[in-house]
């Protein structure tokens, strides 16, 4: 990793180098960059192409940017191995669907409800499984998770079971209504890249690497004076307040939602997002998510054959780069030279880590 | 009325689930001792076991005790080219560094998860994505009266197949040298090659019998059911995966004993609840065990790592 490049505002002016140079020039030229695909380039498309198909897997990518980003800072980053991620999203969706045909309320307030809610559940979850160790961890999180998915399958008077949720009225805001295609894209895009910084925000920084350490080793983290369990249980609600929204945003865009869309195979889909992009790389998790979006509907043309061709991309793809495609230290060196506000530097400018 | 007649049959019917639970597990136990790694696709050699068994009996018609060495050979075949395919290009990183790396471990759990993907898709091609029948001759369904309780032929087969294979395992580990190849690379995988054991083809070795266990577990679900299909190892796969760890991950006789539990309740639990929520049983039992036994039931201490 590049620790040679100290932070331009904290040196004295005259050896500060041009701002175009700097990180910070490099900065927003990157969030620029990422800004115009998510809103200039993919908008452009939709409406040049007029295509609802683009729409719809911009939005469904849109909408695993977020699942994987999450399942992410809790996988990757807190390294507790979650294989029921899509359980939370179903618990999302499913608060945002009953809420908003059972009760009428808007989005503004279903969206935020349906993270409150998946998180709430997140946190009872992660309250006695936090002592859990390794695959412990893993399959408790999987056994609940098909616990939550034979509840809205079987909870009929509910959830209507297998039939699913129909009807669940579009994104909407203040009378502002999201129906045309591009503008429900519009909408999801501003929420991920909302969730996509947050979560930024939190693994790029001292708070991210104390999760790091306790990945790397628990005990003796605990015994630095990191609160380990705290830190455990904060992550996981982290991520399952925005598998929640993710699930919000599915029911508000989908307008129906049934229980198989929740399954362990979605769990694992997410996770497999998380590990080809990179266990622990933030924009790993971002291009994963594009990846295995992308991928299935590319290969659409190959038809029956699809599934196979996915399979065994998926499997080069581990194999080859078995650290992701944007490994962790590349990603995070990346992450400082061109997002974040460089380093912290104490006495006589030798960086000591995230600002 | 814990004798009543009906609840015995139940339990017999669950015992019946509950060791075909238990050949799986006692495969992922087997892997996961070996290797430290879940073998997602423990439950497509399930499946293969199956429709290998279901092609033969269309093709030739052999007597059932014919039928049972063929599925062994290609579990065991099909054990060795899984190693051979998603796990062991994964051992090329020796430093310690890739060692200790959780994106490596979970990079070998989802390559297996890969070629589980890709397994299942092949055979969905061959043989479509129906439920197919077993020929009625070799369906083990006929009732046979013990005293007043009636049993399906195939719980009888099922336990003695159990048992045979069981036994078998028992001598494998523990008498002779491969099982003793195989414990002790799942005691210390670095100190089994410091003394002279060589680990690959002992993880090889237990990878063919753990899939020789799972593709039996197949075949004899398949003929006690009577339709097979290319989604069939899912679900069990699963429940084996939940008996391995409740019963302590290492354990061959705790994931047996908790197989045997999950199989009980599952199908005591169809009494009681409609057969929508036998699920929940077998979850609450697992997350129940996970909090009062943080380490399985049969599971010892937590290493430094």
């Amino acid at each position: 990793m590049d620790v040679n490049v100290p932070d331009a505002r904290l040196m004295p002016a005259t050896l500060a180098p041009p701002a175009a140079f700097s990180g910070r020039g490099r900065r927003f030229a990157w969030t620029l960059l990422l800004l115009a695909v998510a809103f200039g380039a993919v908008p452009a498309a939709i409406v040049g192409t007029g295509s609802s198909y683009l729409a719809q897997i911009a939005i469904t990518t849109m909408i695993f940017v977020i699942l994987s980003a999450s399942l992410n800072h809790v996988t990757g980053t807190a390294g507790l191995l979650s294989i029921g991620h899509a359980a939370f999203y179903g618990i999302g969706a499913y608060a945002a669907a009953l809420l908003s045909t059972r009760l009428g309320l808007p989005f503004i307030v279903t969206l935020p409800a349906a993270g409150l809610i998946a998180a709430l559940f997140g946190f009872l979850v992660a309250l006695p499984t936090m002592r859990l160790v390794s695959i412990y961890f893993a399959v408790a999180t999987l056994g609940i998770g098909e616990m939550i998915y034979v509840v809205l399958l079987n909870w009929v008077d509910v959830t209507r079971g297998p039939m699913g949720i129909r009807g669940i009225p579009p994104i909407s805001l203040f009378g502002w209504q999201a129906d045309t295609l591009l503008s429900r894209y519009l909408a999801v895009a501003v929420i991920a890249v909302a969730c996509v910084w947050v979560l930024h925000r939190l693994t790029h920084s001292y708070y991210g690497n104390a999760l790091r350490a306790l990945r790397e080793d628990d005990q003796c983290a605990d015994s630095m004076g990191i609160n380990v369990e705290r830190l455990k249980i904060e992550s996981f609600v982290v991520a399952t307040f925005f598998a929640g929204i993710a699930g919000a945003l599915l029911a508000h865009t989908s307008a129906y939602i049934a229980p198989d869309n929740f399954r362990f195979m979605e769990s694992i889909l997410i996770l497999a997002m998380v590990v080809v992009g990179g266990l622990g790389s933030l924009p790993g998790a971002v291009v994963g998510a594009l990846f295995m979006i992308v991928l299935p509907e590319a290969l659409r043309d190959i038809g029956d054959y699809r599934m196979i061709a996915v399979g065994a991309t998926m499997f080069l793809s581990i194999l080859l780069l078995p650290k992701g495609m944007l490994a962790e230290g590349t990603a995070l060196g990346f992450v400082r030279r061109s997002f974040s506000r460089g380093w912290a530097t104490i006495a006589g400018g030798t960086p000591v880590g995230w600002k | 009325m814990v004798f009543d007649v009906f609840f015995l049959q139940q339990v017999i019917n669950g015992l019946s689930i509950g060791c075909v639970y238990a050949l799986m597990a006692i495969g992922f136990t087997l892997i996961f001792g070996v290797l430290n790694v879940v073998n997602f696709a423990h439950g497509e050699v399930y499946t293969i076991g199956a429709f290998v068994g279901l092609m033969v009996i269309t093709a030739m018609a052999p007597p059932l005790l014919a039928v049972v060495p063929l599925v062994l050979a290609v579990g065991a075949v099909s054990g060795v080219g899984l190693e051979r395919i998603a796990f062991r290009p994964f051992r090329r990183f020796t430093d310690e560094a890739s060692q200790k790396s959780r994106a490596m471990r979970e990079a070998t759990l989802l390559s297996s998860l890969a070629v589980s993907i890709v397994t299942r898709e092949i055979m969905m091609h061959i043989f479509g994505g129906d439920m197919q029948g077993i020929p009625s001759g070799y369906l083990l369904q006929q009732p046979v009266a013990i005293g007043p309780i009636m049993v399906a032929s195939g719980s009888l087969v099922i336990f003695a197949t159990s048992a045979v294979m069981l036994g078998a395992l028992q001598f494998l580990l523990y008498r002779t040298q491969t099982g003793l190849g195989i414990r002790a690379v799942s005691n210390n995988q670095l100190g089994a090659r410091y003394v002279g054991i060589n680990t690959d083809r002992t993880i090889v070795t237990t990878f063919a019998v753990g899939s020789m266990l799972g593709a039996t577990a197949g075949i004899l679900v398949g003929l006690y059911d009577g339709a097979i299909s290319p989604h069939m190892g899912f679900a069990p796969g699963v429940k084996a995966f939940v008996a391995m760890v409740m019963g302590g991950l290492s354990s061959i006789p705790g994931a047996v004993a908790c197989a045997l539990l999950l199989g009980v309740s599952e199908s005591i639990a169809t009494e009681f609840l409609s057969s929508g929520w036998k699920d929940l049983i077998t979850y609450s039992l697992l997350v129940i065990t996970l909090v009062f036994f943080p380490q399985g039931l049969f599971g010892h201490g937590r290493e430094r790592a």
